[in-house]
């Protein structure tokens, strides 16, 4: 009998204990249940359906789908989704990178200018694409055109040459989105062990050395987030499209999303929209699952 | 210690139940206070801030004369909304949107038919408004509100200086447009002046639209009505071909200058050059003139009809009609709205401009009233006479969504590709047409 006492006393601390990180975390689960997986499972489920709420919907069962998938506009748009994709976060990785090498340090200079570097990661997607829309106007009226211009170089059509259009926006997504991928590195950077760089230096190895041998394996968990977070930002690109393009001209910088979108909300095909988003989502998992497959096989070794 | 846990701890599940509440009121969508309420309406317009103003006057007028109060949101990106809308099955009472897309909302089951004899005043819209409004099935799904037609703005003081005049055909367009691209007419001594503004990307369908004043000008149609129900595509024809290559080998792939930099890639929202000051021709509506009043300035331009093409002078007439949301069980309260905003009183209050906010009805659809005599504006009058001579409208029965997306998608690959061959392009196109006829069940 007076060993049921603490037992019990222990089991309702230990209940209060487990409550209170569930408390917490409602209002977050709430949150996602009710904007996040909730219209996500509504979206798997209408992707079956000829959507029409007020007319009843129609069971077409994977229609949406082959449609979707056997529609050339959006096998071309998987093509470009996949260059803007890839570039974008390649190019975000490498300046962003570059960009921690160079401001990693506690001078108080060194703060101002990563706090101005930052700035395009915080400032919204479609309010860059107007600015840079702007840089890119066609004529040596644009801020870069005016700038090749004073190098005597011709003026660029960026957004209006379908041949360059789609690499006009990587270069915008690298703007944006470089910064933040510095901020998490200038984290993992802050974690390398000084005494290695010291043992480097003494041991009289190269810069490319340095950087191959030392830094990149300390600062390898940094990267795997990076990239797994640059891949699903590669794959739902849509406001730089949109804002600087709109999938334009004559569709060569349409992507997955904008694809999506015009048929969603220009063609009112809700079923087919929620198709291509699905297919969208099942290509994300895929590589994000894969990419931290890699990950931990990296880490195991 | 103790206390100051326990006062966390009540902080913290006041926090989540502060958060909790909002979610849930957040998640409640819709069911605002006003949609509940019987004599409370949920209005609908797709509308900036700007335009909103003047909606807000409207509705304060009809509240004041009825007692049914308003429950006004104007909607910038209104189809994105409606549809999420929709999706609940929770549709605003009523709505104002353009007329094209009064299929659209038909063949989706959004709208509830209107009986035209139910709207007090029925009787002063004109038949040709009020036949915007039948649906595939012969009932009329919308109340006609306002319309435009477009016309033709043009620098009058670039024309002044060069020596020219406000251009009647295609081929004196192109000559003016060429010298106002290469004659310096601002006399600033630099090359950066443009003849025509052209919004021809395919987002949202834009080059469908510029494009389509064009097509009808050339004799061109893009989809034709059999007068039985049903319609076949026609963007292969030759009148077709004929001023879609005009538009190309002209506009888009000749001489630089003659359309903006940049044109195969902007919206209404971005082809800003007119007001800009560095483009001398927009053929547009008529909502433009308030804004062009200010800049360039009312002295710098004038309004005229559409040079004409082959065929004529035909532009692309729209407008927005009122639409009521399905099974909303306020249908008193609906048409006595709908009464009132096609009365003299509502038109009226709606084309004025008070602090210089944008009017909402552009071409009063009250035959009793005169656009330019509203205003106190002359130009008005050539806007009004385009609209009843000489414009056709989109077809409204039909879901033209789809067609006009696949037009414009079309229209902007043959202008950014000169090299291309406009007639496969455009059998191609009529295909797709086919395709898009064959999906609503309305293909010949």
């Amino acid at each position: 009998m007076t060993a049921a006492v603490p037992a019990h006393t222990a089991r309702r601390a230990f209940d209060k204990k487990a409550l209170v990180p569930w408390l917490f975390l409602a209002p977050g689960l709430l949150l996602a249940l009710v904007f996040k997986f909730w219209p996500m499972a509504k979206g798997i489920w209408l992707s079956f359906f000829h959507v029409r709420p007020f007319l009843g919907n129609e069971w077409t069962g994977l229609d949406n789908y082959t449609r979707v998938l056997t529609d050339h506009r959006f096998q071309e748009a998987i093509g470009h989704t996949l260059i803007l994709g890839i570039g974008q976060a390649v190019g975000a990785i490498l300046l962003g990178f570059a960009l921690a090498l160079l401001l990693e340090g506690q001078a108080r200079s060194l703060k101002f200018l990563r706090t101005a570097v930052f700035l395009p990661a915080v400032t919204a997607t479609a309010v860059v694409g107007e600015l840079w829309r702007l840089m890119y106007y066609p004529t040596s009226d644009g801020l870069i055109n005016s700038g090749l211009h004073f190098f005597g170089l011709g003026t660029v059509q960026f957004l209006d040459n379908p041949n360059i259009a789609l690499y006009s926006t990587m270069a915008m997504g690298i703007w944006i989105w470089a910064p933040y991928n510095m901020v998490i590195f200038l984290a993992g950077l802050a974690g390398v062990d000084r005494s290695l760089y010291e043992a480097a230096a003494m041991d009289g190895v190269s810069l490319w050395q340095r950087l191959r041998y030392v830094t990149l394996p300390a600062i390898r968990s940094a990267l795997m987030i990076v990239l797994t977070l640059a891949t699903i930002r590669g794959l739902r690109v849509f406001t730089e499209v949109y804002v600087l393009t709109g999938g334009g001209p004559a569709g060569s910088t349409d992507v997955w999303m904008t694809r999506a979108y015009t048929l969603g909300f220009t063609r009112n095909d809700i079923g087919g929209a929620s198709a291509a988003s699905v297919v969208l989502l099942c290509v994300t998992l895929l590589l994000t699952v894969t990419v931290n497959h890699f990950r931990k096989r990296g880490e195991a070794r | 210690m103790g206390v100051r846990r326990r006062r966390h701890r009540l902080a913290a599940a006041g926090t989540v139940a502060g958060l909790m509440f909002a979610t849930a009121a957040c998640g409640s969508g819709s069911g605002s206070a006003g949609s509940s309420d019987p004599n409370t309406l949920e209005v609908w317009t797709r509308s900036n801030p700007d335009d909103a103003a003047t909606y807000d006057r409207v509705f304060a007028a009809f509240t004041r004369k009825t007692g049914i109060r308003i429950d006004y949101q104007p909607v910038i990106n209104f189809d994105q909304q409606l549809q999420s809308r929709a999706s609940t099955r929770d549709l605003p009472d009523v709505m104002i949107n353009d007329t094209a897309l009064m299929g659209s909302y038909q063949s989706q089951g959004l709208l509830k038919p209107v009986d035209p004899a139910s709207i007090a005043g029925g009787d002063r819209i004109t038949a040709k408004s009020w036949s915007s409004t039948v649906g595939v099935d012969g009932k009329h799904y919308g109340i006609p509100y306002s319309r435009q037609a477009q016309t033709l703005m043009i620098r009058k003081d670039w024309l002044k200086k060069l020596g020219l005049k406000a251009p009647t055909t295609w081929q004196e367009m192109l000559s003016v447009a060429k010298a106002f691209a290469t004659e310096d007419p601002d006399g600033d001594g630099k090359a950066d002046t443009y003849g025509i503004v052209a919004p021809a990307s395919a987002q949202n369908g834009y080059a469908a639209m510029w494009g389509s004043s064009f097509l009808w000008q050339g004799g061109a149609e893009i989809i034709k009505p059999d007068g039985k129900g049903k319609y076949t595509p026609a963007m292969d024809s030759a009148a077709a071909v004929h001023a879609v290559t005009w538009m190309k080998d002209n506009l888009f792939c000749g001489e630089k200058g003659v359309v903006q930099p940049g044109a195969i890639t902007a919206v209404t929202g971005t082809a800003t050059n007119f007001q800009d000051g560095n483009a001398g021709m927009y053929m547009t509506g008529p909502y433009n003139i308030t804004t062009y009043d200010t800049t360039p300035g009312r002295k710098t331009y004038e309004v005229v009809p559409a040079p004409a093409g082959p065929a004529g002078g035909d532009v692309l007439a729209d407008g927005e009609n009122v639409y009521l949301g399905a099974r909303t069980g306020k249908d008193r309260q609906e048409l006595a709205l709908a009464s009132f905003l096609v009365s003299p009183e509502g038109q009226r209050i709606a084309m004025t401009s008070v602090d210089g906010h944008q009017p909402v009805v552009r071409i009063p659809v009250n035959t009793t009233l005169d656009a330019a005599k509203v205003r106190n504006d002359p130009r008005w009058s050539v806007v009004q006479k385009a609209y009843e001579t000489a414009s056709e409208q989109f077809p409204n029965a039909p879901d033209f969504a789809p067609i006009k997306q696949d037009t414009a998608d079309a229209l902007n690959s043959i202008f950014t590709y000169c090299g291309g061959d406009v007639r496969s392009q455009l059998k191609e196109l009529n295909d797709t047409l086919a395709g898009d006829l064959k999906d609503q069940d309305l293909l010949k």
